[in-house]
């Protein structure tokens, strides 16, 4: 296995022992048009400020790049550059590669640059996947892609998008008096198909904002290990998800405990899981996902029918062979696989 | 020959629903005192967001000709009618970076009439709102303000309200009888609103306001760049890295000068420096970065980023160490560490007049759970709040039927 030694060298970024650990600096500041109580934007601060200084973030186009940038200004302290909407894949790629190159022929300085791409569910799960699954067979360049998934295209006021989940209430989904569901689909596994379908990318995580230094490490992570990596980010949108601003944060941890969302990371093959999400593998019990379901108004029209479907569906989830990650079972020759290890 | 403009001006999102439902309102009313009608959004507010102040503008004329050569306008520049549906945007209007503050009644012609939604008494909105040249006239429609989200509609009948003191206010352009023919007839219209409607036009206040009346500070306004001034390739400078806050201790960071987040705000949170213990969680958690670390360890929120969200109430581990309280019941956006650590017993004072203010700490921003908003209702009447109508709506609350 000669090829899995990387010829880039990455930075040297510790992981954060503890929320007292975690460095003061802003890299992502105040000054953007986000809502009230935006997640994503949280999730730009906490990435940028795991990443540190040595940073360039590349931007698809999404309510990070709309709101952040307001008229010919900026929260960026480090460089920062939007890119269309399905290219954030193309761009991290296209970036590494140049500074790689740059510093091969002496015009730059030779250092390991953080480059990290960031795309909506909408520009990443939708209409960036292809850029984004190709830059993840690139190995011999170091990249991050961090998905931030508020469920929606909540830019442009709630079209429904290939994450937004079953029954919600979008722009394109409104639910009526003849038809309640409109949407039907169930949601994308971004972070399952990434990491089952990309042998050679070494890290694929998910993570929530609500736990941010167990985010922040893992974007440490994903900074550090070398090659291509993946991060997929479930993010509370009080607009699009119709609730109280204030509840941002509770919502995300409610995901997690109501199984909804799982948090692990997938490591050079081996599946981690965290906190809450490794409880439930291991047995103990999940919140009903009526209690995160009703706390938002995208989901006030559900019936006891439309909330036992969903939770029959994310029940199924924690019953895959390896569970909320990948939706495969019984292949037993696998399953004795993953014993041998 | 005669037309009338009236401007919304309402926190986007949380009030996106109801500013559409007053435009819609003023135009179907025209129609039923046969005159005619346009409504339209300000293009630039969008795409909104949760709290981000916006327009939307209706304009009704006598002739469909009049009604044209008024609508040939990106956005009008003097209305007859401010009608304003939350009563913290008495301190202005910021939709942009590079906006700077707008007073609420900038566009309001000399003699016309800011329809406000308050149950704040005159002279304490007059603190708030900036000092014109030319006179205006005050009403007041005494409500709390109407926030709900996309999707689940808040029916407190808002809305009619302010259709029926419309009436009363421009009676030469709609008649009480068309706005109640109007709002009975649509699709979110109904008896009980047909009174509520009329009870706003028997009970609604006003005053004169004097030109030089008002709050007389000079609105913050920034030196924009010359076009010859901008960079190649539209690029711009990143902000700088931060500092500490004094003696080396401490972080304060740099902030996009151009956008600030002061009119956003609808509460403040307001933090008991003495029981804090220094977690952390508030200044991680902040999705604004607001937080300047202090050099004894404790945060403070910068007023200038903060805009209201209370995600660090909702993550302090503290009891009352952050509340959330209403930004109308605040005079300026100074430093509360600085107070606390000049005056200690002064700043506990000020401190516990601000959260103890039950009316100040009230928060409905959008949806909890279903049956919320009726529940509200309920209990603001049995409150002795001021009545609606003689039942409590809530029928429709279930959909967004815009």
């Amino acid at each position: 296995m000669a090829e899995t030694t990387f010829p880039n060298a990455t930075q040297v970024l510790e992981p954060f022992r503890g929320i007292k650990r975690v460095t003061m600096e802003e890299y992502f500041t105040s000054g953007h048009r986000t809502c009230q109580g935006c997640e994503s934007a949280l999730v730009m601060k906490l990435m940028v400020k795991a990443a540190g200084p040595r940073t360039i973030v590349l931007g698809s186009t999404g309510c990070m790049y709309v709101a952040n940038t307001t008229y010919y200004t900026t929260p960026w302290v480090v460089p920062w550059m939007h890119t269309q909407l399905g290219s954030s894949g193309s761009a991290a790629l296209g970036t590494a590669a140049g500074l790689k190159s740059l510093m091969r022929k002496g015009k730059m300085k030779a250092e390991p640059i953080n480059v990290i791409a960031f795309c909506g569910d909408g520009g990443g799960a939708d209409m960036g996947i292809g850029a984004i699954s190709a830059t993840l067979t690139h190995k011999e360049y170091n990249s991050l892609i961090l998905l931030y998934d508020n469920e929606s295209y909540a830019n442009t006021d709630i079209q429904l998008s290939g994450m937004t989940p079953y029954g919600a209430h979008t722009t394109f989904s409104p639910p009526g008096k003849a038809k309640r569901i409109i949407h039907t689909r169930w949601k994308k596994n971004m972070a399952g198909m990434m990491a089952a379908g990309h042998p050679e990318c070494r890290y694929v995580a998910t993570v929530c904002a609500s736990f941010a230094v167990d985010m922040m490490n893992k974007v440490r992570r994903a900074l550090t290990i070398g090659g291509p990596t993946f991060i997929h980010s479930l993010d509370p949108c009080p607009k699009g998800w119709d609730y109280d601003p204030m509840l941002s944060h509770e919502l995300g941890e409610l995901a997690i405990e109501t199984g909804v969302f799982p948090l692990y990371e997938v490591e050079d093959g081996q599946v981690k899981y965290y906190g809450k999400t490794k409880s439930i593998v291991e047995g103990r019990p999940r919140k009903p996902v009526r209690e995160y379901l009703l706390k938002q108004g995208r989901f006030a029209h559900f019936t006891e029918e439309d909330l036992a479907y969903f939770q029959a569906k994310v029940d199924e989830m924690w019953q895959w062979e390896i569970p909320a990650v990948v939706p495969f079972r019984r292949l037993d020759r696998a399953k004795a696989a993953l014993e041998v290890k | 020959m005669a037309a009338f403009t009236a401007e919304i001006v309402y926190r986007g999102i949380f009030q996106k629903n109801l500013a559409a439902r007053i435009v819609r309102g003023i135009v179907l009313s025209a129609r039923k005192s046969g005159r005619w009608g346009i409504a339209f959004g300000r293009y630039g507010d969008s795409p909104q967001r949760n709290g981000i102040p916006a327009k939307d503008f209706a304009i009704v004329a006598d002739t469909k000709e009049e009604l044209e050569q008024n609508m040939a306008r990106y956005e009008p520049k003097h209305v007859d009618v401010t009608i304003c549906v939350d009563d913290t945007l008495a301190k202005g209007v910021e939709s942009w970076a590079w906006y700077g503050l707008q007073p609420l009644n900038r566009l309001i012609v000399p003699g016309g009439t800011l329809l406000i939604t308050s149950l704040q008494p005159y002279g304490d909105i007059l603190r708030d709102i900036h000092r014109k040249d030319t006179p205006f006239t005050m009403a007041l429609i005494r409500a709390r303000a109407s926030f709900s989200g996309l999707w689940v509609y808040k029916e407190d009948h808002t809305e009619v309200r302010i259709l029926g003191a419309l009436a009363k206010i421009v009676p030469a352009f709609l008649s009480l009888d068309a706005v109640c023919q109007a709002v009975s007839e649509m699709e979110w219209g109904s008896d009980l609103k047909v009174a509520s409607a009329r009870k706003a036009y028997d009970r609604l206040e006003s005053r004169e306001i004097e030109a030089g009346e008002g709050n007389p500070e000079t609105p913050y306004s920034f030196e924009l760049p010359r076009w010859w001034e901008m960079r190649e390739g539209v690029s711009i400078p990143a902000i700088p890295l931060g500092k500490p806050k004094e003696g080396g201790k401490g972080y304060v960071p740099e902030r996009n000068p151009y956008f600030k987040k002061f009119s956003t705000r609808t509460m403040r949170p307001v933090i008991d420096f003495d029981t804090c213990v220094k977690c952390n969680l508030c200044w991680i958690s902040c999705p604004d970065s607001c937080f300047d670390v202090m050099p004894d360890g404790t945060f403070d929120a910068n007023m200038e980023s903060c805009c209201g969200c209370g995600v660090c109430e909702a993550v302090c581990p503290v009891e009352k160490c952050i509340t959330m309280v209403n930004e109308s019941v605040f005079d300026d956006n100074a430093s509360q560490w600085d107070a606390w650590r000049q005056d200690k017993d002064a700043y506990r004072t000020w401190m516990i007049d601000k959260i103890s203010n039950t009316q100040a700490t009230v928060r409905s921003h959008g949806f909890r759970f279903r049956g919320q908003y009726e529940e509200e209702l309920k209990s603001e009447l049995d409150a002795g709040g001021q009545a609606i109508t003689a039942g409590i709506p809530g029928e429709n609350a279930q959909h967004k039927t815009v």
